[in-house]
């Protein structure tokens, strides 16, 4: 844990649509997220979690606030200058289509550095590579890799680039028990052995418990931010917000 | 069921803009190519109509041979004395009307540019005449003469002015008294005509004691039919009568099989573009099935029945193809005058007046439009219904099985051997007609490797792919990729453009062939320095012309040659007339039985054959064969020599031209070939000779020999030209389904390219991806189209090679049809490409 936040975001706003069905999903959120930290983002559906995420990523824009990254205020900033910061400081993994169907499992951990037309770092990769388990499946495309594998390799994919944030959406949303475990660990060792800094969306009690720190948020707002002790304790932390 | 796909095509807008646009674009031609030639049509009939106005019969010479330069040969004026005798005439004029005269502008030139002829015209008493006078009147005295309104126009004559007419004659000087029109007509598509009084007429043309017609007035109460019976009656076996409105009507089927041949050409160009459309419908309904799949097995799933679908899928089709074929018709009545453009480039100067729109061109463009909307989506409408509703409600259900991927593979393969073998059938005559089973072949052999193509898009796309890759990594790699991802659909937007290129580069590589074959008999059959010929490039120049220059110093030798047409042995046949004392000088001929001395030794009856003619023939030296001369003599030749004549120079045979006469080419010749003497200053020479033919002979050029092979190369570019134009369409349409199979490929993969997007691709590379897309397709297209072009070109020219063909692969140029096949992909990629950067990343993938 340090000092400064790496991503910081100010009195956000989001309203979708306008007049009278104008919805504020995101309604005055202030929140940091320092360096190295892995925090989850819970909340009931609805809640503005992934409109939250979304806008810290630069994938959307708030409608009132402003939203920082590693010191960058997004607001300023064109689509080729946003493009180029979501490639270069953000790594992304997402609940479903993570990998494109036509490149390998490796191709796809190095497409964030291929589009950027950059090397690798040869021991990184090795220790990704490694980290993900495939062995042997490195060559093969997506669809012939299972769910929890592809997750993996869409996991790696986020990190190949050491980027300043991770940004997971629901990373375990569409997989079993165990395959969720293993790409929630693999999250976890990328924060414990290289210090990235991980905000994860979950509404997983369990994934959220390993985390550093559980952000909740019920109608647009943070309604809770603490220190999960257990998965009980974070079920028992929605149950509260929810009553 | 129905109002469910009605609503799908607003639904897909773009997706059924293009697919329509297919078909707009090959009705388009259809009916444009209808409406041009019906005009045509029209207008020549109007044109025939007005100036038989008045005539109750026409009395012509029997055209024993129909020679193809339009010459009828004239008949005895004699023979109105006998005319007029007859009872139930009550006027009989003697009339000129011949096509190879020039009138001569200021400048020298010949008015028209030499694409449509100038007629040379009697006066006529007043009830046969069918010119109104704008300005002055029939020429009275044999130095004046009345030129049509437009000629005079394009020339800048006005009343007064010196006209200068060259015919069979030295040019002459007349007085211009008068401008003529045809009634209310205001062009005859080119062509012009100068008015002369009957003995100037008749000088000029070199037909003097001669008419090529007699009109005549029958008296009131004796009907056409009576009169032209009476009339034939006196009349000797060598010339014939038709009643006035016969004539009309014969000189109507003579322009209207003329006009007929243009329409099958075009109208094949049109099947061309059709077919490639067809392509172009028939991917669209496959990859939006593909993708409806779904839907489909959702409404089967809520009870719809196979039959519902298919019908919805039909209806689909038929509005589609119902829109498109009426917009087609309309976009064709426009798009006539432009077709009617490419016969300007052509110098084939047609009248066209108003627009003739039949119901036929309506009623054809309709069923065709539709008709191939609704067959090019049944077979993916049977397709989709075949798949059971609970597997096609699977994410990615696939259509196609791989045992039936192999079928098709098998079937595209058998069918291109089939469509190679019916080609050579229809080339080596075993079916006829030949043209039109080697198209039928053709068309068998684009539909086999269409089918095929599937299994060759991915080496192709590993080989074009490469260079891409090459250059720009992770865009060129995902482009490749996407290309190789459905080979079907890359295979069959590949081939709607293979189609259009395999024929441009077919008729490229034969052009070249073409031309290196003459350009190589020129070199080695004509010792000639010099060529006389006229400025039109086909008509005859008088025959004066080659004694005219005979006593320039530096000429050796003026060799009068005539190529003309007669019955050979029953059929009708094209050869030559030489000069035996100089034909040695000026042709290097390659001699199979006998030599030069055969040839300076012939005498009026010998002839020496085209070996392969012979061969057919069953003719050796020695042996006799018939000829029916166009001035009705029969001739028994006997062979003297036999000669290996390449590219068919000189016809089935050439004999000496001591017989011109019989062949109504004493006053003609189609060229003279000037030898100079050995050391003889050639531009000299030439200055001189110039100096002669440009005063009395100035429809008459001088060649050298690398001028002679530029002409024919240039004449063989313009027909190139406009043939490419022609296919343009085509390929133009096939650049629509690279548009349309990039536009649904997309929306396929919006998620993808959403993720692409925030992973960190930049819009640029975004567009980069599909740019890349579209070359690969089009390279594909490219390689595929050019690999058969060639093969047909060899195919085609393999009976030629006895005709001493060779073929030439012009390598360069097929090397720029690739390099334009890619810029076409770069330009067909733009909209899809800003589509595709353009997309909302978040919307992008939440897309569904």
């Amino acid at each position: 844990m340090s000092q400064s936040p790496i991503v910081a975001a100010q009195d956000l706003v989001r309203v979708f649509g306008e007049g009278d069905a104008a919805v504020r999903a995101i309604d005055g959120v202030s929140v940091d997220f320092p360096d190295g930290a892995f925090t989850a983002i819970m909340g009931p559906s609805g809640s503005g979690k992934s409109t939250l995420m979304h806008m810290l990523a630069g994938l959307d824009r708030p409608t009132e606030g402003s939203v920082t990254i590693d010191g960058v205020e997004l607001a300023g900033l064109d689509d080729a200058e946003l493009t180029e910061l979501r490639r270069d400081k953000i790594g992304f993994v997402f609940q479903f289509f993570n990998l494109l169907p036509v490149l390998t499992a490796d191709e796809n951990i190095l497409l964030p550095l291929s589009l950027a037309g950059r090397d690798p770092d040869p021991k990184l990769h090795e220790q990704l590579v490694a980290a993900v388990g495939l062995g042997d499946r490195l060559g093969h495309r997506p669809s012939e890799l299972s769910g929890g594998q592809q997750q993996r390799v869409a996991v790696a994919r986020a990190l190949i680039s050491e980027p300043a944030v991770v940004f997971a959406d629901e990373p375990t949303g569409n997989l079993d028990s165990k395959s969720s475990d293993e790409v929630l660990s693999l999250l976890r060792g990328a924060v414990d052995e290289f210090g990235q800094t991980v905000v994860m969306v979950t509404h997983e009690a369990h994934a959220a418990a390993i985390a550093d720190r559980v952000v909740v948020l019920v109608d647009g707002r943070v309604v809770a931010d603490e220190a999960p002790e257990s998965t009980e304790q974070v079920l028992d932390l929605m149950k509260q917000v929810a009553a | 069921m129905s109002s469910i796909a009605l609503r799908n095509l607003g639904a897909r807008k773009l997706r059924t803009f293009l697919t329509a646009l297919a078909i707009v674009l090959g009705v388009m031609m259809v009916a444009g190519t209808y409406v041009l030639t019906d005009t045509i049509e029209q207008s020549f009939d109007k044109i025939f109509t007005e100036s038989n106005e008045g005539v109750d019969a026409v009395v012509t010479s029997k055209q024993v041979v129909e020679t193809d330069d339009g010459q009828e040969p004239p008949i005895e004026a004699s023979l109105l004395e006998a005319v007029r005798g007859v009872d139930g005439v009550a006027e009989a004029a003697g009339t000129i009307s011949d096509p190879q005269v020039a009138i001569i502008d200021p400048d020298g030139d010949r008015v028209g540019g030499g694409g449509a002829p100038t007629f040379a015209f009697s006066t006529t008493p007043e009830r046969f005449d069918p010119l109104e006078y704008p300005e002055g009147g029939p020429p009275q005295a044999d130095d004046e003469v009345v030129i049509d309104k437009a000629a005079a126009e394009t020339a800048g004559y006005e009343l007064g002015d010196e006209v200068t007419l060259a015919g069979k004659q030295e040019a002459s000087r007349y007085t211009l008294v008068g401008l003529a029109t045809l009634g209310d007509i205001e062009s005859f598509g080119g062509a012009s005509i100068a008015l002369l009084t009957l003995p100037e007429a008749q000088r000029i043309t070199g037909k003097q004691g001669r008419f090529d017609s007699i009109t005549v007035a029958g008296a009131d109460g004796v009907s056409q039919d009576a009169l032209a019976n009476r009339i034939a009656a006196v009349l000797p076996d060598s010339s014939e009568v038709e009643t006035g409105e016969a004539n009309t009507q014969s000189q109507q089927d003579d322009v209207g099989e003329f006009i007929g041949i243009l329409k099958t050409v075009l109208l094949v160009f049109a099947g061309v573009s059709l077919f490639v459309a067809s392509f172009l419908i028939f991917n669209t309904f496959s990859i939006t099935v593909a993708q409806r799949t779904r839907e489909f097995a959702m409404l089967r799933t809520l009870g719809a029945n196979r039959r519902q679908i298919i019908t919805s899928l039909v209806i689909e089709a038929l509005a589609i193809g119902l829109a498109a074929s009426v917009l087609g018709l309309l976009a064709g009545i426009a798009f006539a005058p432009v077709i009617g453009l490419l016969f300007d480039v052509l110098e084939i100067g047609l009248p066209k007046e108003g627009t003739v729109v039949e119901t036929r061109t309506i009623v054809t463009a309709i069923v065709l439009g539709t008709g191939l909307a609704v067959l090019a989506a049944l077979v993916p409408a049977l397709r989709a219904t075949r798949v059971p509703p609970v597997v096609g409600l699977r994410e990615g259900a696939s259509l196609e099985t791989s045992a039936g991927r192999r079928r098709r593979g098998l079937v595209g393969l058998a069918l291109a051997v089939i469509g190679i073998v019916l080609m050579a059938l229809g080339l080596f005559g075993v079916l006829s007609p030949g043209e039109a089973w080697l198209g039928v072949g053709a068309a068998v052999v684009f539909i086999g490797v269409a089918l095929l193509s599937p299994r060759l898009v991915r080496p192709l796309a590993s080989i074009v792919g490469m260079p891409l890759q090459r250059l720009s990594g992770v865009a060129g790699r995902l482009a490749r990729e996407n290309s190789i991802r459905n080979p079907g659909r890359t295979a069959t937007t590949a081939a709607a453009l293979m189609i259009g290129l395999a024929l441009v580069s077919f008729v490229t590589v034969f052009a070249a062939g073409l031309k290196g074959s003459v350009d190589k008999a020129i070199d080695e059959g004509i010792t000639a320095e010099l060529r006389l010929s006229n400025t039109d490039g086909f008509s005859d120049i008088p025959a004066r012309t080659a004694t005219a220059i005979e006593g320039v110093e530096g000429v050796e030798a003026a060799s009068p040659y005539r190529y003309t047409q007669a019955l050979i042995e029953g059929d009708k046949g094209f050869l030559s007339l030489v000069d035996p004392a100089t034909v040695n000088d000026v042709f290097d001929f390659d001699w199979r039985e006998g030599s030069a001395e055969t040839a300076a030794g012939l005498g009026p009856t010998d002839a020496v054959v085209d070996d392969n003619w012979a061969r057919d023939n069953g003719l050796g030296v020695g042996d006799a064969f018939a000829v029916t001369t166009p001035s009705g003599r029969e001739i028994s030749y006997t062979v003297t020599g036999t000669i290996k004549d390449n590219t068919d120079f000189f016809g089935d045979y050439f004999a000496s031209d001591a017989n011109a006469a019989a062949y109504n080419e004493a006053d003609n010749i189609t060229s003279s070939f000037v030898r100079l003497a050995d050391g003889a200053d050639e531009e000299a020479t030439r200055e001189q000779i110039e100096g002669i033919v440009d005063t009395g002979f100035p429809t008459v050029q001088t060649q050298n020999r690398q001028e002679i092979k530029d002409s024919i190369g240039d004449e063989l570019s313009q027909l190139l030209g406009v043939v490419y134009a022609l296919l343009g369409l085509a390929v133009i349409v096939s650049l629509f389904g690279i548009v349309n199979t990039l536009a649904l490929s997309i929306y396929e993969r919006t998620r993808e390219l959403g993720l692409l997007r925030a992973v960190g691709m930049s819009r640029r590379q975004v567009r980069r991806i599909i740019r890349y897309e579209a070359v690969i397709t089009a390279l594909i297209g490219a390689v595929l189209g050019l690999v058969l072009g060639v093969v047909f070109a060899i195919l085609v020219s393999r009976p030629l090679a006895d005709e001493g063909f060779t073929l030439v692969i012009p390598v360069a140029t097929l090397l720029v049809l690739m390099v334009l096949a890619a810029i076409a992909g770069v330009l067909a990629a733009i909209a899809p490409a800003r589509r595709a950067s353009r997309l909302d990343v978040l919307d992008a993938l939440a897309y569904e």
